[in-house]
């Protein structure tokens, strides 16, 4: 192949010390195009690898930086990057075939959020300094926790989809070596400037809204332990780069949180970080990754509806007035407030004066036997309590009842096209729970009821600045059962409001109606409406995190001695053996116990040692027993993270913990 | 604004129909008699109420002693209101009288409704009232333990008094009477006379203090607008803030020891149990472990729960019906916190036991790390077989329950045990997790290890209470600990960090605890006593910070010495204190001698009028420390008027036969002697008080209160900072007061490990007077012994005390050898 150059071989000769021998080196350049036939360089064995590529710089037509440019080596798999090293150190010959392309070349990343992204990935270094670069871009702190893994294959036939799908571009963003960006108005620098970035970054730390139900059904959801498992199979090896793993340019990636250990999450810094979480755990509760309990269900999805409404809604604000993060303005804002509040004490004594409701309605209490129906009285709501009386007239004495509505149950049931709206209280007695239902005339009267109500459950009166947001979010929610249980011809109002249906998962779209779901998210709705963007992701996270079966990672393993293949659940503090007959867990180790663990990588075995000279042994069956040694390895390494000085990520642990043989 | 003022009325006027009905009386007295002859106005209406009151008296029926109490009280609030709006004319006559008056007017009264509103408010705080079985069924009156006042409940439950107790009462509000007239015809005199330039005369009357700060005459010379606009801004305020205050909720509380005896205390709306535990920790003087707690029993369901520390006393206690038999437990309650102990036992419990024993520390701590440190508490994944009560049924069956943070769970019949198959069983925000006692003998359970779960507010038994048993102590144990972490979560665990820190404290600075957390308790005991104060003082505070500084000669004590005073807390606290007793317990060996020494000059003269207070103090001085620890410095100085308060707030109810014998205020020596013995020494407020007086009879503080005038005169011109600290009885409002203070008084004493006290206390015990008493006299013991030790031993007190003195002294060593 290396014909072309004999002719200045002698050339060349004469600078070489006779003593070495001279051969032809063969190396495609990347820049040159896919049809271009290789380079080649008369080299000797002492050459050391920068010399040649200077040597084969020197010769390509193009003009060009070529600093990030380096050899791969296509037989062995490997990059050659010690420049310093010889070809004969190297191990290289003539009949290598060598690659002088880009380190850094553009991937597709498919986020948490389900958004795919187009950035420049490093391909040269281990996977896991690739996630880093990936997340120092993205304004992700604690990169250790996430991971690379190769899609699940999609279907044949969306392929005409996926050519539509949205790509944002990243590309053009350099890769800054920094630790992190500092942030420029709320954003890290690298994104301020362009418009397009700026929405990019939007897109990143702001949650997407719910999914279409549709959508939702069609996805793929793991029905047994043994699905779950497979995903499992999909890490790349974190201490391998991306070229090793057979990761080429524009390939698709996905970035996971892999390790469900996470570490000091602060909202200041890790807005990116929180919303791509929550959107993990989001997809993995619509789509059963994780089981839970229809009460939680519910709850998850009240929680989505509030984030999906307040991010919205914040997002609009945002926009007009940006500058209001900056903490002193917001700061100033405030001590005015504060003046102005102390200043009149006329104002003093407005704010004091609890606001009251008053208003003719209908009560029905089902516990007494009468077969008298709802009857009508005049309805004093003050503080937690409510009166009633004969009329409005009497209102002045004394009233039929009064009832403290403190710690008492509120639910909804409202009907809108019978045009029912009935607030059904529990009200909490020495004797037991007294049922009250109280029946509004209309949608505003039971708003502003209703809202009463559940703030006076919670102990908080009318004057509780939370209010007018209650008697909003119950319209919305109103407005929402309105629209989803009449017309679907109305477009545009459908747009605005949220269906239900996607908000959990596909299991509850066969077991309800939209109209009993509604009822229920609202019901759970009532206790997180008052939750800030940040909040009621937090709190989204925290239920997840508390689901008995978080933070497992499945595999499917054999055990030594073992016949059947069972499953091994690897949490961020314990492993266990899960029998796949019966479906419970049978074993449970810590990692606190934990002596020893080894690979074999012959025989690509895991054994490992607990206190009290427990041994176990497994060969690993959905994925390679790489991972698990990984994920063994990499929780013991995020259990190393301490407060004192966390900065700094210890990138040698990591390799030590999680690396194969080879890497040692 | 008027209007305003008349909704907060209306908003806050919920109570008894009576009381309703006086306190209207007192709308017209304050409002409409303002006007034309206020003095002869008030006069009849002085007499009229004390003619109604008597009537009431006798119209009481036997029976039903506590509501013609109640009544009482009423009139007596209603006589200090009185007295109070009279100041208040005053002032107006004084200051403005030459203007237009009509909105000043206005604002006036309304804000004079507001303070007598608040008056009558506190007035109806609970009073102390021991569970005796004659149940009376009057409509308005409870037998409880436990009572209630407060704006929205009606108000206090009463002592069955004897007929004895309410003549004695009645002598007592009669010589109120008495003196409140003089006052009045004394004040009316210096009225004829309007002397601007000399302010009313500083009186030691709480109530009349109070209205002191806001009118400073000669400052009206500036431009008299202004500064009517300020008075009137301020006086709303003033109003505002009493609103808030009289808005706390409070009640006394019985709270039963182990021991069987108990103890009654005063808790705030706002105080949690952890400061509830604090004071009573202080009180018994048990260590401070962990593991005290509060317990709620509900007899009649037989229930237990164990109160946790962040949650709301007053909240959970109003929860219980007004003839409710639930008592408070103050007890050691291991299983409080053992999930911090040994959390393997609930997050490992399906290990071997025996590895679970010796579980290293280490593996413990990681434990909670993983628990309960994370983003989010993990719940031990409990799960098993339980007896279920069906609904209203009396039969018990078993079902597979699982617990989750969302909740309890079960397996419905013929499910898997996916967490998606479960059926909600109960979830936790409504109810509370309660121990069942006995159940196998109520309610025929399979076994005796059974748990409840209800809303706190049902207290008897109904188809929504929900019952379980377990087959044994320790699975109950592992479901009501983990009902609670998935309940509260990381409250539970901060919870227990604070009281581990508590304990720590207690365990090697024992008296460094003790001040800095009486402290808190005392400022909130300043609260209360604000609070019940019939005239409160409160409104003090609001005016006192910009109170005039020229009127310098006449208003002597104090503002200027307070601010001079303050600052510099810790030595002169220990000095502070002591001063009263010296030259009033006269021979008691006031322990303090150095400040003896300087001292001397407020002796006699104040000594008849302003200090009831003070006397007890000489006497009981040297015994005890306990709650009183804390009066320490601010105490000192603020102490004496509410002192009085304090005990007519709680006292009331109790005969004040003392009173009747000297209404003015007994010479110290007379109190002592005259002092029933002494209750239980330590015991800080015991609840067997019934018997025995308070020394300073209320009357004094009413009639005798307000050191006249001539007072600061005869006072040298205030010695030492202290001095004048302790001196100015009328002191700002304790509510300001208490932030600069509380910040002082912790770093002063270094670890003065005060004598146990025991062995020095227990001889002078007998001297010790009654409850509001104590509060006082212990500081100073324990923070005057290391002042002393450091000034040098010698003054006055040597020879009365040097036997006290040398035996603290001697402890003290001790102390700080063994440290």
């Amino acid at each position: 192949m290396p014909h072309d150059i004999t002719p200045k071989c002698p050339f060349q000769l004469t600078f070489l010390p006779s003593s070495m021998a001279v051969w032809d080196l063969s190396i495609t350049v990347e820049d040159l195009g896919p049809d271009a036939s290789p380079v080649s360089l008369s080299v000797t064995s002492e050459l050391h690898v920068g010399g040649v590529i200077l040597k084969l710089v020197e010769k390509t037509p193009i003009q060009r930086d070529w600093s990030d440019h380096a050899l791969w080596w296509e037989q062995k798999q490997c990059w050659l990057l010690r420049t310093s090293w010889t070809l004969e150190k190297y191990g290289i010959h003539a009949d290598a075939r060598l690659l002088f392309m880009p380190q850094h070349k553009p991937l597709r990343l498919g986020l948490p959020n389900g958004v795919t992204l187009r950035l420049t990935a490093c391909f040269s270094n281990p996977v896991f300094q690739t996630v880093m670069g990936i997340c120092t871009l993205l304004n992700i702190r604690h990169p250790e926790e996430l991971s690379l893994l190769r899609p699940v294959e999609e279907k044949k036939k969306k392929k005409e989809k996926n050519s539509t799908e949205e790509i944002f571009d990243l590309t053009a963003v350099p890769l800054s070596s920094a630790s992190l960006p500092s942030l420029y108005n709320g954003m890290p620098a690298h994104f301020v400037g362009s418009p397009q970035l700026e929405a990019i970054y939007k897109m990143l730390s702001v949650p997407q809204p719910p999914p279409a139900p549709e959508l939702l059904s069609k996805q793929y959801r793991p029905a047994s332990v043994v699905d779950k498992a497979h995903i499992n199979g999909r890490w790349l090896d974190s201490s391998r780069c991306l070229m090793q793993q057979g990761i080429q340019e524009n390939d698709r990636l996905w970035l996971r949180f892999k390790y469900f250990a996470f570490y000091d999450i602060e909202p200041k810094y890790d807005l990116v970080r929180l919303t791509q979480l929550y959107e993990q755990a989001r997809w993995a509760i619509l789509l059963e990754d994780i089981d839970c309990t229809e009460e939680e269900m519910m709850l998850f999805g009240a929680l989505q509806y509030h984030v999906s409404k307040v991010s919205q809604s914040e997002a609009q604000t945002m926009n007009s007035a940006a500058a209001m993060d900056d903490l002193e303005s917001a700061l100033q804002s405030l001590e005015v407030k504060m003046e102005g509040e102390s200043n009149s004490a006329s104002e003093m004594l407005d704010n004091m004066t609890a606001p009251e409701l008053h208003d003719y309605l209908k009560i029905f209490r089902p516990k007494r036997l009468t077969l008298k129906g709802y009857k009508q009285h005049w309805f004093k709501f003050q503080d937690t309590f409510i009166s009633y009386f004969k009329n409005k007239e009497e209102s002045i004495g004394e009233p039929i009842q009064q009832i403290n509505l403190k710690g008492c149950e509120v639910a909804p049931d409202v009907n809108m096209a019978a045009q029912k709206f009935l607030i059904r209280l529990l009200i909490p007695a020495p004797e037991g729970m007294n049922e009250v239902y109280l029946r509004c005339e209309n949608e505003e009267q039971y708003a502003r009821w209703m809202a009463a109500c559940r703030l006076a459950s919670k102990g908080k009166s009318l004057a509780d600045s939370s209010f007018q947001s209650e008697i909003r979010s119950i319209r919305s929610f109103l407005a929402m059962q309105n629209t989803s249980s009449s017309s679907h011809g109305n477009a545009a109002a459908a747009d605005e409001s949220i269906n239900t249906l996607s908000l959990v998962s596909p299991r509850y779209h066969k077991k309800y109606k939209t109209k009993q779901l509604t009822p229920r998210i609202l019901d759970a709705y009532q206790n997180v409406a008052q939750l800030s963007l940040v909040d009621a992701v937090s709190r989204f996270l925290q239920i997840w995190q508390a689901l008995p079966d978080f933070g497992l990672s499945y595999v499917v393993v054999r055990f030594k001695g073992s016949r059947k293949d069972e499953v091994l659940g690897i949490a961020p503090n314990r492993l266990i053996r899960i029998d796949l007959g019966v479906g419970d867990v049978v074993k449970t180790w810590r990692y606190n116990n934990m002596k020893q663990w080894n690979v074999n990588w012959d025989i690509r075995q895991v054994a490992i040692e607990f206190e009290g000279n427990i041994n176990i042994a497994f060969s690993c069956v959905t994925a390679d027993c790489k991972i698990v040694h990984e994920f063994i390895g990499g929780y013991i390494f995020l259990s190393t993270r301490s407060r004192d000085k966390s900065d700094k990520l210890n990138e040698e642990l990591f390799y030590k913990l999680t690396g194969g043989h080879d890497a040692l | 604004m008027f209007d305003g003022g008349r909704q907060l009325l209306t908003a806050s006027r919920r109570r008894p129909a009576r009381t309703r009905a006086l306190s209207r009386r007192q709308e017209c007295g304050g409002g409409g008699l303002q006007r034309e002859l206020p003095h002869l106005g008030r006069k009849k209406q002085l007499d009229d109420t004390k003619e109604r009151s008597g009537r009431w008296l006798a119209s009481t029926p036997k029976g039903n002693p506590a509501n013609g109490l109640l009544l009482l009280l009423s009139c007596v609030s209603f006589l200090k209101a009185d007295q109070h709006f009279f100041l208040k004319d005053k002032q107006l006559l004084d200051s403005a009288r030459s203007h237009a008056q009509q909105k000043m007017d206005d604002i006036d009264a309304m804000f004079s409704d507001l303070l007598g509103e608040m008056d009558l408010l506190t007035q109806s705080l609970g009073q102390e009232a021991s569970p005796l079985p004659s149940s009376s069924s009057a409509d308005n009156e409870q037998e409880v333990n436990l009572s209630v006042g407060c704006t929205d409940l009606n108000a206090a439950s009463l002592n069955d008094l004897e007929d004895n107790d309410l003549d004695a009462l009645m002598a007592d509000l009669v010589a109120d009477l008495n003196a409140t007239e003089e006052k009045l015809a004394a004040e009316i005199q210096s009225l004829k006379e309007p002397q601007p330039e000399h302010p009313p005369p500083p009186s030691g009357d709480s109530s009349a203090t109070s209205a002191l700060p806001a009118p400073p005459p000669q400052s009206s010379k500036p431009s008299m607008e202004e500064i009517e606009a300020q008075m009137k801004a301020d006086k709303i305020k003033l109003a505002l803030e009493k609103l808030k205050e009289a808005k706390v909720k409070k009640l006394v509380v019985k709270v039963r020891m182990t021991d069987g005896s108990s103890k009654t205390l005063m808790v705030d709306e706002r105080q949690k149990v952890r400061e509830v535990l604090d004071n009573l920790c202080e009180k018994t003087h048990c260590d401070c472990n962990v593991d005290w707690s509060l317990r709620e029993t509900n007899p009649e369901l037989q229930l237990e729960r164990t109160f946790e520390d962040h949650e709301n006393l007053v909240e959970l206690l109003l929860a219980w019906t007004r003839d409710s038999e639930n008592q408070i437990l103050f007890l050691e309650s291991p299983d409080k916190y053992e999930v911090f102990k040994n959390p393997q036992k609930f997050y490992l419990w399906k290990k071997d036991k025996n590895v679970l024993k010796d579980m290293k520390d280490k593996d413990k701590e990681i434990l909670i790390k993983e628990n309960f440190c994370g983003t989010s508490v993990m719940v031990p994944d409990l799960e098993g077989v339980l007896h279920l009560k069906e609904d209203g049924k009396k039969s018990w069956k078993p079902r597979l329950f699982q617990l989750r943070a969302s909740g309890i769970y079960y397996v419905p019949k013929g499910k898997t045990k996916s967490s998606r198959d479960l059926v909600c069983f109960v979830q936790f925000d409504n109810v509370n997790v309660y121990s069942g006692k006995d159940f196998r003998a109520k309610h025929k359970a399979p076994s005796d290890f059974c748990f409840v779960l209800k809303h706190p507010q049902i207290q008897k038994d109904s188809q929504y209470v929900k019952y379980l048993c377990c087959d044994d102590a320790r699975t109950l144990n592992l479901w009501l600990t983990g009902i609670r972490v998935a309940k509260y979560g990381s409250h539970l665990y901060r919870n227990f960090q604070t009281a581990q820190k508590k304990a720590a404290l207690a365990s090697t600075w024992a008296s460094c605890t003790l001040t800095s957390s009486q402290n808190q308790s005392q400022i909130a005991n300043g609260h209360q006593n604000n609070i019940i104060t019939p005239a409160p003082p409160p409104p003090l505070g609001g005016t006192l910070p910009p109170p005039p500084p020229p009127i310098g000669g006449s208003l002597p004590p104090p503002p200027p010495p307070f601010g001079g005073g303050l600052p510099p807390p810790p030595p002169p606290l220990g000095g502070t204190l002591p001063p009263p007793p010296p030259p009033l317990g006269g021979g008691l060996p006031p322990p303090p001698p150095p400040i003896g020494g300087s001292l001397p000059p407020p002796p006699p003269p104040i000594g008849g009028s302003l200090p009831p207070p003070p006397p007890p103090l000489g006497g009981g001085l040297p015994p005890l420390p306990p709650p009183a620890a804390a009066a320490p410095d601010h105490g000192s100085s603020r102490r004496p008027p509410h002192l009085p308060s304090k005990r007519l707030a709680k006292a009331v109810p109790q005969p004040r036969r003392l009173a009747a014998t000297f209404p003015p205020p007994p010479p110290a020596a007379a109190a002592e002697n005259n002092l029933p013995p002494p209750p239980p020494p330590p015991p800080a407020v015991d609840d067997s008080p019934p018997d025995f007086l308070p020394p300073p009879p209320p009357a004094a503080n009413f009639g005798s209160l307000p050191p006249p005038p001539p007072n600061p005169k005869t006072l040298p011109p205030p010695p030492p900072p202290f001095k004048s600290m302790e001196l100015p009885p009328p002191p700002p409002d304790p509510g300001l007061l208490a932030p600069p203070l509380t910040g002082a008084p912790p770093p002063p004493p270094p670890p003065p490990p005060p004598p146990q006290t025991a062995a020095s206390a227990t001889p002078r015990a007998p001297i010790r007077p009654c409850g509001s008493v104590k509060k006082m006299p212990p500081p100073p013991p324990k923070r005057t012994t290391p002042s002393l030790r450091g000034g040098g031993g010698g003054g006055d007190g040597e020879d009365g005390g040097g036997d006290l003195m040398s035996e603290l002294m001697r402890a003290m060593q001790k102390k700080r050898q063994a440290h």
